[in-house]
Parts: structure tokens; sequence; C-alpha cells
């Protein structure tokens, strides 16, 4: 199996206070629509006692992506280390990618006309560096992983979260530390 | 939810027409008969709608002036095949038309003559021969294309489309609109029999398609999101106008044409040809307005 890079995210450590999503649109300079990473808040009642958990989306650098697939100009790529860029430059608008992203996360831009996407800050990932939204996170809840075997064998380590599409429809590159359930006291 | 996308309703309702009719002057020419005027009006009204159909298309795109790159990834794109095969079918149509043009001329030399020669008898025997090889070639291209266009919608986020429904709607309304049009066309130059069976066609074309709505409905439901989009459905008072002008008034307005020998009524295939491409136009409406995919259901 070749590389396959990735995010890991720990919702027991996610307060959801939206440093990545800012981080990522001061980075790139993105307008207010579209978002390329936005945070989600679980429904209390996906657990067995209720629970406020936050998680963190960007582009999934599926393993099966199906924005690369249908698109018709091959503006996606998929790299070596499994990041899916997404080429503007090659981009026509026809919008078929954002309907077949079950995350939907290739957003179209209004202005420009044009889908955009994360592309994993593949510029500084070249340059060895860290994605802003990895660095801007304040709790350390989202990491850069290389997703493996080994890293599914971990105690954890979940494929999906309650709210989340099926991960067999396009295989996401993202790992959760999921919600650990407290326990609730009653005062009598 | 889905939008109303106008450009795509066009596209795919004129694109199929305009095949529609090209295979169904195919179909009649099989024993190489098909009136020369009849041949004539149906390649360029069905050019006519594939023009504007594929411009239509053009208008669904962000920046349709880089539409060319489309053609791009024919490796695993139904799009990028799509637009190939429609292509190809317009040129195939360009040697229709310049058929016909011949068509004419030759006529017009025929006229003239007061004898005709064996060597004409052999050029228009050609001439035929080619209008068949013609129509042949544009209608399996045609077909192909529209295949592609319903594989486009074959996606595992979209349960209401990934399935056999989009190729089997797509065909449908090709045959049916088709055959109809072709109908409308011919109505002063068609026989009794041809026209009948272009309307136990459009019949045959109705009753399949309310079943196979009938059968793709029930399958909805399996999932959370196509139970999602048949509620949809079965709530929106413009799936009830498409069931009463697309299958129910064609289906008692064709019973009573082929029963009560009514098929050379202008009036009557004018309607049920109007009601049909409403009801079909409606229901791709309605194929875009129902599409509900697999999505993020954590809140925002």
């Amino acid at each position: 199996m070749s590389k396959q890079l990735g995010f890991l995210h720990n919702s027991e450590k996610c307060v959801g206070c939206r440093g990545c999503e800012i981080a990522c649109k001061n980075e790139y300079q993105i307008d207010a629509i579209p978002q390329w990473r936005k945070v989600f808040q679980l429904h209390e009642d996906d657990f067995s006692l209720p629970t406020r958990m936050f998680f963190s989306m960007a582009c999934n650098h599926c393993a099966n992506p199906e924005c690369l697939r249908v698109c018709p100009v091959k503006a996606y790529t998929k790299r070596a280390d499994g990041i899916v860029i997404h080429d503007p430059n090659r981009c026509i608008g026809c919008r078929l990618c954002t309907m077949a992203c079950p995350y939907d996360r290739p957003q179209i831009n209004p202005a420009k006309r044009k889908v955009e996407k994360c592309n994993l800050c593949y510029q500084r990932i070249d340059k060895g560096e860290a994605p802003s939204c990895v660095t801007a996170c304040i709790p350390g809840a989202l990491e850069l992983v290389e997703i493996n075997d080994s890293l599914d064998q971990k105690t954890g380590i979940l494929k999906t979260l309650p709210g989340l599409p099926s991960p067999n429809i396009t295989t996401p590159s993202i790992r959760f530390i999921g919600p650990t359930q407290g326990k609730q006291i009653r005062r009598d | 939810m889905g939008d109303w996308e106008w450009p795509l309703i066009i596209f795919t309702v004129f694109g199929q027409i305009a095949i529609g009719i090209i295979l169904m002057l195919w179909w009649l020419n099989r024993n190489r008969d098909l009136e020369s005027n009849l041949f004539r009006q149906g390649v360029y009204v069905s050019g006519g709608l594939l023009i504007v159909a594929l411009l239509a298309s053009l208008f669904h795109l962000g920046h349709p002036e880089a539409a060319y790159r489309a053609l791009a990834h024919l490796g695993s794109s139904w799009l990028s095949r799509e637009i190939l095969l429609f292509l190809l079918t317009f040129l195939a149509w360009i040697y229709l038309f310049w058929q016909s043009r011949q068509q004419k001329s030759s006529r017009v030399h025929g006229s003239v003559a007061t004898t005709i020669t064996t060597a004409q008898t052999a050029v228009g025997e050609q001439l035929i021969e080619n209008r068949s090889l013609g129509l042949g070639i544009t209608s399996v291209l045609g077909l192909l294309g529209i295949v592609s266009s319903a594989m486009i919608y074959v996606m595992p986020r979209v349960p209401a489309w990934n399935n056999v429904g989009p190729v089997l709607f797509f065909l449908l309304t090709t045959v049916l609109l088709g055959a109809l049009c072709t109908l409308v066309l011919g109505r002063k130059l068609l026989q009794t029999a041809q026209k009948k069976r272009l309307l136990q066609a459009s019949l045959g074309c109705t009753i399949l398609s309310l079943l196979v709505y009938v059968i793709y409905a029930s399958m909805l439901s399996i999932s959370i999101e196509g139970s999602a989009s048949l509620n949809f459905l079965l709530s929106s008072p413009l799936f009830w106008v498409r069931a009463l002008l697309g299958w129910f008034a064609p289906l008692f307005l064709l019973v009573s044409m082929l029963k009560n020998s009514q098929v050379n009524k202008t009036n009557l295939i004018l309607t049920v040809t109007l009601l049909a491409a409403l009801g079909e136009v409606l229901g791709r409406a309605l194929f875009y307005l129902s599409a509900i995919g697999i999505q993020i259901t954590a809140l925002f």
C-alpha cells in the first residue's frame, strides 16, 4: 500500500473554537463561501449520555476519491503521498464533484464560479511544515498523520463518528479519537 | 435537495427527443421506404433540437468558454464520455444533413429529366443506402451518448440515482418523445399502419415508464436518503401534475386513439405529444429536485 497522509482528529481535545477554520481562511484568503474546513458539533443524543463534542473536517483526501473519478477536466490529481489536489485553473465549474463527495468538501466559489477545496497545505508539507489548521489548533486536537494499518490497530482510533457518511463510499483518510463517556452522577 | 437545473433539463430532454426522432426514422426506414420529405424534416428538426440542447448544456458550467476541456478525462468520467459521444452524434447528424441536401438536389435534377436512366436509379439507391447508414450510425452514437448522460448520475452518494433508474428513464424518454415527435412531423406523410406502430411504441413506453417508476419508488425506501427522496416526490404537487400529464392522460389518449382507430386525428396526436413532453420535462425537473445525497448529519 502506498503512502497516504491524512488527519487525526481528537474529539476529546477539540473545544469547537473554530481556530482551524480561521487559520485555513487566513492562509489562503478564502472568501466567506466556500469553507474548506468546517467544525461540526455531534448530536448530543448520539451517545449513551448527553455529550457535547466537536469534530473538524476538510477534504479527507480519500483513498477512492469520487471527486477525482467524476471530474471531466482532470482538475483532481492524487499525489504519491495520497494528497488529493484540485487545480482551479483546470476547473470549468461543472459542480459534478460537489454532487459526488459525501462530505460536501469540494464547494463552489460563487464569485469565481469554480470549485475549491483543501489541498492539505501541500506547499507547507513539501517544506517540512505542518498544515496551517494543524499549527493553529490550540488544544492540539488536529494532527497530520500517515494513515496505515498500524494506526488503525491502535486502541481508540475510529474510522468514523456518528453523523458521518459510511467510510465505505470513498475510504476517507481521516481518523478520530472518539469522545469517551464520563460518569453521570445523580445528586439525590 | 437538488435545484431547478434548467440547462440540464433542456439539454437532456431536447437531446433525447432529437436522438429519438433519428432512431424512429431509422426504424421507419428499415424497408428502405422512408418518405423523403419526412426524412428531411426529421433531420432538420432533430438537428435544431440537438443544437439547442448542446448550447443549453454550456449554461450549466461556471466557465462555458472552457467547455472543450471536458473531453480530458475519458478514462473514468462519464461526463467526458457523454460530451464526446454527443459531439460524434452531432458530426453524424451533419452527414445526415448533407444526405438530405443531396437527396433534394438529386430530386430537382430528376424532375427535369424526361427519362430515368439506369445510372440515375443506381444513384438513387445509393442515396437511400447512405441515408440508412447515416441514420443507423447517428442513432447508435446518440443512444450511447444518452446512456453516458444517465451514467453521470449513477454515484454512490445519491441513492435515488445510484441504480438502473437514470438509464431506463433517459432511454424511455428518448423512445416515447422520439416516436410522438416523429408522428407529429409525419402526420400527413406517414401511412396509417406506420402511425399505428408509432402510437403503439409510445403506449408501450408510457406503460413501461409507469411500471419502472413504481419499482424504482419502492426501491428508494431501502436507504434513509432514498426515503427522503420518495417523501419529497410524493408530497410534491409537481409530481402529481407530472403523473397526470406524463402518464395517465397520455395513457388514456393513446389507448383511446388505438382502440377507436383515431390514429389519423392530428389534434389528438398534437395533444398527446404536448402532454407527454410536458410530463417528461416535469419528470426531469423532479429527477434533479429529488436528489438527496448522503451527507454529514452532525450539527453545524
